[in-house]
């Protein structure tokens, strides 16, 4: 926080926006939480006494307490630790896939938006045919048929070149889980960024910069996306819960992340068939990606409130 | 006086579904070396879109489709989008009519000025960055180097359009077209504004084409004046000739529609009866005949060129047989 007010080049803009979402308290809970998640995620690891795959088959399923604080699971791991493991998986398959489909998405619609012509339409007509496929089936056909040959592939490179990163099942894993989803989740923010590239390539201060002769080149990318970003950033903000529900759900159905790697999707999963017998296993990973959800759509709020402060009632 | 910007017969249309419609009819205009020239008419007369055809910037669905204008020995209508991006800014300098949104809200006042400097004349950034104070410094900025840093939001208007003035001539252009750059300014700032616009003219030997729906405005700016309506010149002559006798009837309307200090006390304007033609709906012949005082059958047969004024200045043109007629007589 203090880095951005001491910041020596602040906008304005930004600086006021950052001054309301301050006065927002859900967000700011939302801010936080998000924060606590992230510190987790990237040192939880060594908070933790155990290791989220070592198994201790002595003590299975037990109930929360002192020396496993959420309990084990039925192979009698930590479920603290996987938890905290899971928050890893989490943010890195929720940065990954938001950080690649907002790539994808802001580059089509921003050059689409910007020149019109064929290309937009083109770009439109691909967005409307995304759209149109069930997503959930669009992720389960590029697993179900790419995760088996590349398996293949990588295992045939292993023994060509004997390098262990072709060993690596969890890339595989990312690799398609990102990919697919970042295919599922492109077209909302090229739709996003065409629209707001449109009504922003109209404004005054763009025809000024043409008359200084600048190039296309950096009319859209000083003059024309820096203010079209406002609703972008709203949508990451939601889109970042949304992604961490979708890899929950696909692992949950079997197409995320492959056990033994935790995800909450599929440490759910497994706890939605015990769950009459031994319901801590259902609800610490149930209650985590809820309330981290929450916060994500908490924060999304708060910065489209901070960054329309005219859309307040 | 040699000629900096010549255009003869430009045409420009709207498409539209129903067919294309006419906004600006066949305009001649020239502006000499050094010359200062006013383009005075009504809103939609097609006096801001005549100036933006010029260097390609007309908007989306509006096209010149007949004429030429040759700045320089070369035809700009007929240069690729390419070579045109390389006349604005460095060769045609622009201000705009709202200096409040025509300014980037998310870069440094500095920075905005350097980077036209940076993208069209090739320097480097700290060579940019020192010519940016001094171009604020030449329009007027107190305290240029603490200004460079400050952002659009914390101008005020004349200030924002002084910035705006220092970016149109950042590229040092032979020729400065202001579109209506006061209107959105206070009456004592548009003055200031308009001193700065003739000191700087003749400060840097260029030439000024200045687009207002003021006349008054521009009295003491312009050497000639060119009056505009319904997309064609209607009178084109030395500023003080418009003023002391004005010709076609149009100008003389409008010049009566101005208060003097020496009218009447309470009474009444008198306005011009009637509103201009729609584009895609004028009149055959002078498009000023349907309100035109004078106004006879044999108006609607043509469209009236532009001819001397007998008797007068002989750069005093007017398009309107009528008036020549009893000039003559």
């Amino acid at each position: 926080m203090t880095m951005i007010d001491t910041d020596d080049r602040p906008s304005g803009l930004w600086r006021d926006a950052w001054r309301r979402l301050r006065r927002n308290r859900l967000a700011v809970a939302g801010l936080f939480i998000i924060f606590g998640v992230v510190l987790v995620a990237v040192i939880g690891p060594w908070l933790s006494p155990y290791d989220f795959l070592s198994q201790n088959l002595d003590v299975r399923n037990q109930p929360p307490s002192a020396s496993h604080w959420l309990g084990t699971d039925d192979l009698g791991r930590d479920v603290l630790a996987r938890l905290m493991f899971g928050a890893r998986t989490a943010f890195l398959v929720a940065i990954g896939v938001t950080v690649t489909a907002v790539f994808i998405g802001v580059s089509l619609g921003a050059v689409a938006g910007f020149f019109g012509g064929p290309f937009d339409r083109f770009v439109m007509w691909f967005t409307d045919i995304t759209m149109s496929v069930p997503q959930l089936l669009l992720v389960v056909v590029i697993n179900a048929s790419l995760k088996q040959p590349i398996s293949q592939w990588m295992e045939a490179r292993y023994i060509e070149t004997l390098n262990p990163i072709y060993r690596n099942s969890t890339l595989i894993d990312f690799v398609l889980v990102f990919g697919s989803m970042a295919l599922i989740s492109w077209p909302a923010y090229a739709r996003l960024v065409r629209a707001q590239v449109l009504s922003v390539r109209n404004r005054p201060y763009v025809t000024a910069a043409r008359a200084l002769g600048l190039t296309n080149r950096i009319i859209l990318t000083r003059y024309v996306l820096p203010n079209a970003m406002g609703p972008l950033i709203v949508a990451v903000s939601a889109g970042l819960g949304t992604a961490m529900v979708l890899e929950s759900a696909f692992s949950f159905l079997g197409v995320g992340v492959t056990p033994p790697t935790p995800s909450w999707g599929n440490m759910i999963s497994d706890g939605l068939r015990v769950w009459t017998n031994y319901p801590h296993l259902l609800v610490a990973p149930a209650a985590v990606l809820a309330v981290v959800t929450v916060a994500f759509n908490f924060l999304g709020d708060g910065l489209n409130d901070a960054l329309n402060p005219k859309g307040q009632k | 006086m040699t000629a900096l910007l010549e255009i003869r017969g430009l045409t420009i249309d709207i498409a539209r579904d129903e067919g294309p419609a006419r906004v600006v009819d066949g305009i001649d205009l020239t502006v000499m070396a050094g010359e200062s020239l006013g383009i005075v008419g009504e809103s939609g007369c097609g006096k801001s879109l005549t100036m933006l055809s010029l260097v390609g910037l007309l908007p989306n669905r509006i096209r010149a489709t007949a004429g030429s204008a040759m700045f320089g020995g070369k035809d700009l209508l007929k240069m690729t989008p390419g070579a045109l991006r390389r006349v604005r800014g460095s060769e045609i300098g622009f201000i705009f009519q709202d200096p409040m949104t025509s300014l980037n809200p998310v870069i440094r006042i500095g920075d905005q000025i350097a980077e036209a400097l940076i993208y069209q004349k090739g320097m480097t950034k700290p060579q940019a960055a020192i010519r940016a104070v001094e171009l604020l410094a030449l329009v007027g900025i107190p305290a240029p180097e603490d200004r460079a840093q400050a952002w659009p939001h914390e101008l005020s208007g004349g200030m924002r359009q002084r910035v705006m003035i220092a970016m149109g001539l950042a590229g040092h252009p032979k020729l400065l077209i202001a579109d209506e750059p006061t209107t959105a300014l206070d009456v004592t700032i548009q003055a200031q504004i308009v001193d700065l616009v003739r000191d700087l003219k003749t400060r840097l030997n260029m030439s000024v084409v200045w687009i207002t729906h003021d006349l008054a405005l521009i009295a003491g700016l312009a050497d000639r004046i060119a009056v505009l309506y319904a997309g064609t010149v209607v009178e084109d002559a030395p500023v003080a000739e418009i003023f002391d006798r004005p010709t076609h009837p149009y100008t003389r309307a409008l010049l009566d529609s101005l208060p003097t200090l020496a009218g009447e006390a309470m009474s009444r304007l008198p306005s011009i009866t009637g509103t201009p033609p729609e584009p895609g709906r004028r009149p055959p012949g002078c498009p000023f005949a349907p309100r035109c005082p004078l106004a006879q059958p044999a108006c609607s047969d043509a469209v009236p060129k532009l001819a001397p004024v007998p008797g007068s200045d002989p750069r005093h043109r007017v398009a309107c047989p009528i008036v020549i007629e009893r000039a003559v007589a």
